[in-house]
């Protein structure tokens, strides 16, 4: 197998884009939140900072094998879900290793992270570590029912699970987009995706006040800062992930930027007016409207 | 009348006999009177058999004098059930005493000839 | 040649003899009788080796000089020299087994054998009537006189009860024969055959035939028999089972040609009727010999209906009846001898017999002969009658016997699981005498010898069924070998047949598919066996059993061999789950359940010559009608052993409590005997309707249910066995859907999974051994950070979850990507959705499983636990790279797995470009995705690496704890009830709807039973009533309201 080496290069710049691009947008959501609670907030250059002081860090424990390659595995996962998603519409160089498999692959391979990630934390033996785990596995299982049916009516709709297929379906204007044409399954898909994103209300996983953090309570320096890089990559790529399934996806770099930058924005704003859910609450929440929504939009294909 | 045969009278007799003899079979409580029953039964039972091989006019099979020595299937009745019967009060009477000697043990063990006194072993 | 009247005049003249006796001469005595009983066993078993060799013809002696009908004659042909050697040589044991008995008492006793055996062969051989009511009546008194060997209260008052019944019998019996003299004239029976047609003949022949009956002990109308069978000596209740009840039976036999073809069916189902009803009691009982004599009730009911329908039968007769007949004779006889020798109706008294390995198991062999499992004479009897009756459309017969056959199973197994598991509290060594258990071991030979006499006649696949049994028999013979010898025995005698058999099946793809699971999967579960030290005495026999069973199902020949492996298997593996320390019960409902499943499919194979003509599922295609009731039926059996939903409540008991080691096997490797069969019957049927409703629609939701109720219960198990085997329904949920979809990419999906969930599961259960094999607990909340000390068991149960949970680069995902594409292809959106939730909701357990066990905190007792025993893990490695290999090249698997698939399955394939898979909707590269991931994590290691290379390893409790310092695991690990949230939220799907439904059954059951059991009311006279009632209801059955 010959290896595409000008395509890895395209793909490792489109990849530090989007980590610079990740912790930009984290340090203006910071700031966004700060004035809103009536705060200045830090710097936007903020999450730079933290990244070099923590990968600057000397002081290191380990509480053993897994809980050393927890990061690892978290990190993986999120550089994989941007590996394995085409990037710009119609471009062989920007489209990354999606030739490896289709939108299930992307599916799947976020469980990936947050397993190995679970591991690693649970290693470290902090009762923290285990509640939030818990709560976090327990939350994502309803999150990703409306999530997949939603992926499903699309699938259905442009009859392939490749994204590729599914942004070339929704070329031609933003009445193509399959938030139009399928809307009742892009609102279960939006609606799964504040779970996904775990922000307020679907934050009790991390829950600073009572759990503070949540699994990664344990990590810290080189740690803390894989997970802190992963953090940028994850969340731009699972934004891009909704931009391709639903909004038309992006023939270039702007387009991209600006529409995963609204998605994202999405789970931001709901979780600056909504409080936390407890558990037992966001868990069947999923299970309602979200997962009637997206049943609709499966019929409605 | 003539339902009024020697036969007929004899079947009923001992069919009545047999529905008395169960009866009280069923119905009795002390041991004894069951087995007493069950001998009228018994009996009732021989009578039916001597009486269907009853034959209007003719005798019991045993030759002697008045019968002579020819044409004998023509003036007795049928040998074998008088045979059968005597086979049977036999067995009777075997039964009935195998029943009285359980009556004996039951009664030592419980010191009662109320069969329902003997319940031990049900369901 | 001896004539047969000499079985008579010996007996006369020992009878005799023995008047002459004295006193003190007892034990001479009790020689004389030994002798006589040979005596009389020599002439009737002459007479039968002559008959059967072809030196001797059937003969009839004729007495007084006259031929019949004039006189009485004694015929003497196959028949009855069978049952008169039968009660010979049983007359000739039972003296021996009493031997302690008779030199106590009094010579009367001895007499009243020797009348009794007399009066029984009489029976047998007269063909006149009226002899044959004196010997029946010779046989009552005899018997009343050997019922009171036990001198108690409760056996006297049997005894007259049964006195009085007999005398309501013997009455009904004599008017009866009397009529029918009236009528025709003579008292032969030879001569009598066109009684019915004489006007009013018809009351002659049915008073006769009534008391036969009556005597016969048919239900309900035999209180006073069970009573006998309770409170008499165990000897006797032997002799009135294994040769009383075949006697009369066998006059039954002889009055049948009077009896008006009509009469047939209605006296045969009355059979059935106590056959299903006396077995549904004896599960009731507590009392063994009580259970015995309800038992003996019901194996004489089936054997009523056989004779009754023996025109019907035909050929057949003789195998069904013989079946029947000499399991009874050997198998009751020996239970209850059994019985003699524990001397107590206490079930828990019987772990004596734990002491005695070659009576223990003897136990076990007449348990489950009785019970109708291969490999013995019962089962192929049941079977052909079974298949007889279909042929004629008896389905409300077939459920009346599979009704009283699993009512059978249920008491035999639940008194044969508590002897196994009574080893405590037991007095050291029993002291049994030899006469006591010759003829016991005796009758064990008997029905060893019988059974092979049974599988030869069968003419069965020399390599698929007859190697097989041949080496677990000699598994048998060798058990008192170490463990290790027997180990290494069993894994190269799998490897051999391995060997022998790749030829044969090495064109048929499917067939070495399953058969490489079932025979690696055994040799690999077997190894672990090498940790276990002494002889391991009784495992390897039914390990063999069930690994060969399952090899039965692979290449059967025709549907028996189908059937009988699948019944081993299941006999084997419930050995097998019966091991386990607290396995009682488990083991119980696993049994009930594999029988009922077992029966479900023995009524579908009756129906299915009807649709497919004799050969194994041939020539089934398209839309047939009514094919779907048999579908439903195998899917039903089928399912109930991959434990769908509603019927899976016997999987999480079986699976956990069986022995650590030998769980992989009955679940990881068994549970594909269920896959198997679906895979069959949805391959071979192809889509049926039941009541117009498609199946398969019905199938796939019951599938969803499954995966959901299956993986949704397995989040809050806190016992790490449980956890796994909840896992397997969910699995198994998954791959019934699969099936269901019905498409080429669904049954792909489905045989990818049970090859992947036999690997993954195995590996995982194996693991799980390993870790309990060193903690000694099963409870995952005791464990804790066992990473440290036992590093390859994690990596293997790493592997494991991470192929169970689906995700990629691992093997597991191929199962997830086809099946998006399979439920998108067939449109089973909401289904789909169920089962993909499943898959979500596995990582709850998977992770609760990992980390409560390996991750967290190390509790204090386990600082020196080492890792598992090297046997234990090289199985498991073995597995991890069959996962590796498959997770980057699935085309090794899939593609020839995708062959099987036959071409009627619509749907698309999965198209294969080198290494990219392709289907219409989607593509995936195992290969792309593999290496993708292993340079992303190896340059993200090594850059971790760089930064953190001086972490310091720190010590357990070195954690930021919020202002405490934690000091204790216990309080610091989060385990327990791990999931709370998510049960506050969702519990309410987890309502045990199965458990109540099944408990309800067995509470409703129980008390309809007690209700039933309540008719015998002990007292003789209510009995005496219950025979009348009889006689009437019979005579309206018969006679439909008329005068006959």
């Amino acid at each position: 197998m010959s290896i595409d080496w000008i395509k890895l290069l395209f793909t490792l710049l489109g990849l530090f884009i989007v980590l610079n691009y990740g912790l930009l947008q984290y340090g203006l959501i910071r700031r966004i939140t700060a004035r809103i609670g009536k705060r200045i907030g830090m710097p936007v250059y903020q999450p730079y900072i933290d990244l070099v002081k923590n990968y600057a860090m000397r002081s290191q424990i380990t509480h053993g094998v897994m809980f050393y390659l927890g990061p690892v595995f978290r990190l993986v996962g999120g550089v994989g879900i941007f590996m394995f998603m085409p990037l710009i519409y119609g471009s062989y160089y920007w489209s990354n290793y999606s030739f490896a498999g289709d939108v299930i692959l992307i599916m799947y391979f976020m469980f990936f992270g947050m397993l190995g990630m679970a591991l690693g934390a649970s290693e470290g033996g902090h009762p923290y570590s285990f509640i939030g785990i818990s709560r976090g596995l327990s939350q994502f299982t309803t999150v990703e029912v409306p999530f997949t049916l939603a992926v499903i009516a699309v699938a259905v709709q442009h009859h392939s699970f490749s994204l590729t297929e599914i942004v070339a379906g929704q070329q031609g204007g933003i009445m193509h987009w399959n938030i139009m044409t399928n809307p009742f399954a892009g609102i279960a898909a939006m609606l799964a995706f504040l779970g996904m994103m775990m922000a307020s209300p679907f934050n009790v996983v991390q829950a600073p006040q009572e759990i503070p953090i949540g699994p990664p309570t344990e990590y810290h320096g080189t740690y803390l800062g894989l997970l802190q890089t992963n953090r940028a990559i994850l969340y731009v790529s699972e934004s891009i992930l909704m931009v391709n399934l639903f909004f038309g996806g992006a023939t270039n770099w702007v387009e991209l930027i600006v529409k995963s930058f609204c998605v994202f924005f999405w789970p931001v704003f709901v979780g600056l007016v909504f409080p936390r859910f407890r558990i037992d609450q966001s868990i069947p929440w999923f299970l309602k409207i979200p997962l009637i929504l997206s049943i609709i939009g499966i019929f409605m294909v | 009348m003539e339902y009024l045969t020697l036969q007929n009278i004899g079947l009923v007799t001992g069919f009545m006999l047999m529905l008395i003899g169960l009866y009280g079979a069923l119905t009795q409580k002390n041991i004894l009177r069951i087995i007493v029953a069950f001998t009228i039964f018994d009996a009732g039972l021989n009578l039916v058999i001597v009486a269907l091989s009853y034959i209007k006019g003719r005798v019991a099979p045993i030759i002697d004098q008045t019968t002579g020595v020819t044409n004998l299937s023509e003036k007795f009745v049928d040998p074998i059930p008088q045979a059968l019967v005597l086979t049977s009060i036999v067995i009777g009477v075997g039964v009935t005493g195998v029943m009285l000697t359980f009556a004996l043990r039951m009664f030592k063990t419980r010191h009662s000839l109320d069969i329902n006194d003997f319940k031990q072993t049900k369901w | 040649m001896v004539s047969p009247v000499h079985i008579v005049s010996i007996g006369l003249i020992t009878a005799f003899l023995l008047g002459l006796g004295k006193k003190s001469q007892q034990q001479m005595l009790v020689f004389v009788l030994m002798i006589a009983t040979a005596a009389m066993t020599m002439v009737s078993g002459s007479w039968l080796i002559g008959l059967m060799t072809g030196s001797l013809k059937p003969t009839d002696v004729f007495t007084a000089g006259f031929k019949p009908p004039f006189a009485i004659n004694l015929r003497m042909t196959m028949d009855e020299a069978v049952l008169t050697t039968m009660v010979n040589v049983f007359g000739f044991l039972t003296v021996i087994y009493l031997f302690d008995v008779l030199k106590k008492a009094g010579k009367h006793l001895l007499s009243i054998i020797v009348v009794f055996l007399i009066g029984l062969n009489v029976v047998v051989m007269t063909r006149d009537l009226f002899n044959l009511f004196v010997f029946l009546e010779i046989t009552s008194i005899a018997t009343a006189g050997l019922v009171i060997i036990i001198q108690d209260s409760k056996s006297i008052s049997a005894g007259f009860k049964f006195l009085m019944a007999s005398s309501v019998i013997s009455g009904i019996l004599l008017i009866g024969i009397i009529f029918a003299y009236s009528y025709v004239g003579n008292l032969n029976i030879d001569f009598m055959t066109n009684l019915s047609m004489v006007k009013g003949g018809a009351v002659a022949v049915f008073l006769v035939m009534t008391a036969i009956i009556l005597e016969s002990k048919q239900f309900p109308a035999n209180g006073w028999a069970l009573d006998m069978y309770e409170s008499a000596h165990p000897a006797i209740g032997s002799a009135l089972s294994a040769v009383s009840a075949p006697a009369i039976l066998f006059v039954v036999y002889k009055l049948m040609p009077m009896v008006p073809e009509n009469w047939h069916p209605v006296i045969g189902l009355l059979g059935l009727i106590t056959f299903a009803f006396s077995n549904f009691l004896a599960t009731r009982q507590e009392n063994i010999r009580r259970m015995l004599g309800y038992s003996s009730v019901a194996q004489g009911g089936l054997m009523l209906t056989v004779v009754a329908m023996s025109v019907y039968f035909g050929q057949s007769f003789w195998f069904i009846i013989l079946g029947f007949l000499l399991t009874n004779f050997f198998a009751k006889a020996g239970l209850f001898w059994l019985n003699g020798i524990v001397n107590s109706d206490d079930q828990n008294k019987w772990g004596i017999l734990r002491k005695r390995p070659v009576l223990f198991f003897l136990f076990g062999v007449f348990v489950v002969a009785m019970a109708g499992l291969p490999p013995f004479p019962t089962f192929f009897a049941k079977w052909e009658m079974i298949m007889q009756l279909a042929q004629g459309n008896g389905w409300g017969w077939i459920v009346l016997i599979l009704l009283g056959s699993i009512f059978e199973i249920a008491f035999l197994f639940k008194w044969f699981g508590r002897v196994f598991h009574a080893v405590k509290d037991q007095p050291a060594e029993p002291v049994i005498p030899w006469f006591k258990e010759f003829p016991v071991m005796l009758f064990g030979a008997g029905i060893l010898a019988t059974s092979y006499y049974f599988i030869k006649y069968q003419q069965f696949d020399n390599l698929f069924v007859l190697i097989p049994l041949l080496i677990v028999a000699a598994f048998v013979v060798i058990d008192f070998l170490p463990a290790f010898i027997k180990n290494i025995l069993l894994i190269a005698a799998l490897t051999f047949y391995g060997y022998i058999i790749y030829p044969e099946i090495k064109g048929n793809i499917m067939q070495l598919v399953f058969m490489s699971v079932f025979l690696v999967g055994g040799i690999l579960t077997l190894i672990p066996g090498f940790a276990t030290k002494g002889t391991r005495a009784g495992f390897y026999p039914f390990a063999a059993m069930t690994i060969f069973g399952l090899i039965m199902l692979v290449n059967p020949g025709d549907n028996l061999t189908f059937f009988m492996g699948w019944e081993q298997m299941a006999l084997g593996s419930y050995i097998l789950i019966l091991r386990g320390k607290k396995a009682e019960r488990p083991a119980q409902q696993y049994m009930l359940f594999s029988a009922g499943g077992a029966y479900l499919m023995l009524a579908a194979f009756g129906m299915l010559p009807h649709f497919a003509g004799d050969t194994f599922f041939g020539n089934l295609s398209g839309l047939i009608p009514g094919a779907g009731v048999v579908f439903v039926l195998f899917a039903l059996g089928f399912m109930l052993k991959t434990a769908a939903i509603g019927l899976h409540i016997w999987l999480p008991g079986a699976y956990s409590e069986a022995e650590d080691d030998a769980t992989p096997l009955v679940s990881g490797v068994l549970i594909n005997a269920g896959v198997l069969g679906l895979f069959w019957i949805v391959t071979s049927f192809g889509p049926q309707q039941l009541f117009g409703y498609d199946i398969f629609q019905l199938m796939g939701w019951i599938g969803a249910i499954t995966a959901i109720g299956g993986n949704m219960l397995a989040i809050y198990e806190e016992d790490m066995k449980r956890l796994i085997a909840y896992s397997s329904v969910g699995a198994m949920g998954y791959i019934i859907f699969a099936l269901s979809m019905d498409s080429k990419l669904g049954l792909l999906i489905a045989l990818y999974y049970m090859v992947l969930h036999f690997i993954y599961k195995t590996m995982l259960f194996m693991s799980a051994a390993g870790v309990i094999y060193r903690t000694k607990t099963r409870n995952m909340y005791e464990m804790g950070g066992l990473i440290k000390s036992m590093p390859w068991s994690f990596i293997v149960v790493l592997i494991g979850i991470i192929t169970l949970a689906g995700m990629p680069p691992l093997a597991g995902f191929a199962g997830k990507w086809m099946f998006y594409n399979a439920v998108v292809m067939k449109g089973w959106y909401l289904q789909g959705t169920m089962v993909f939730f499943s898959g979500i909701v596995a990582f709850l357990y998977l992770y609760k499983l990992i980390a409560s066990v390996f991750l967290g905190q190390l509790k204090d007792n386990h600082r020196r636990v080492k890792e598992a025993p090297f046997v234990y893990l090289l199985p498991q490695f073995i597995f991890v790279i069959a996962i590796m290999v498959l997770s980057i090249f699935p085309q090794v698997l899939l593609e020839p797995l995708a062959t099987i698939i036959p071409d009627r399955v619509p749907g698309e394939a999965i198209l294969w470009d080198g290494r990219l898979a392709m289907t219409s909707f989607g593509y995936w590269n195992a290969f792309a995705v593999m290496t993708t991931v292993i340079v992303m994590f190896a340059t993200i290691f090594l850059w971790l690496t760089y930064h953190s290379r001086k972490a310091q390893k720190v010590k357990q409790f070195n954690i930021v704890f919020a202002a405490e310092r934690p000091f204790r695991p216990e309080t610091t690990h989060v385990s327990y009830n791990m999931f709370a949230g998510y049960k506050k939220a969702l519990g309410w799907l987890m309502t045990p709807l199965a458990t109540q439904f099944w408990t309800g059954i067995s509470d409703w059951s129980t008390a309809i039973a007690d209700k039933v059991r309540s008719w015998y009311t002990g007292n003789g006279q209510t009995y005496a009533m219950h025979l009348l009632l009889y006689a009437f209801v019979l005579y309206l059955l018969i006679s439909g309201g008329k005068i006959l």
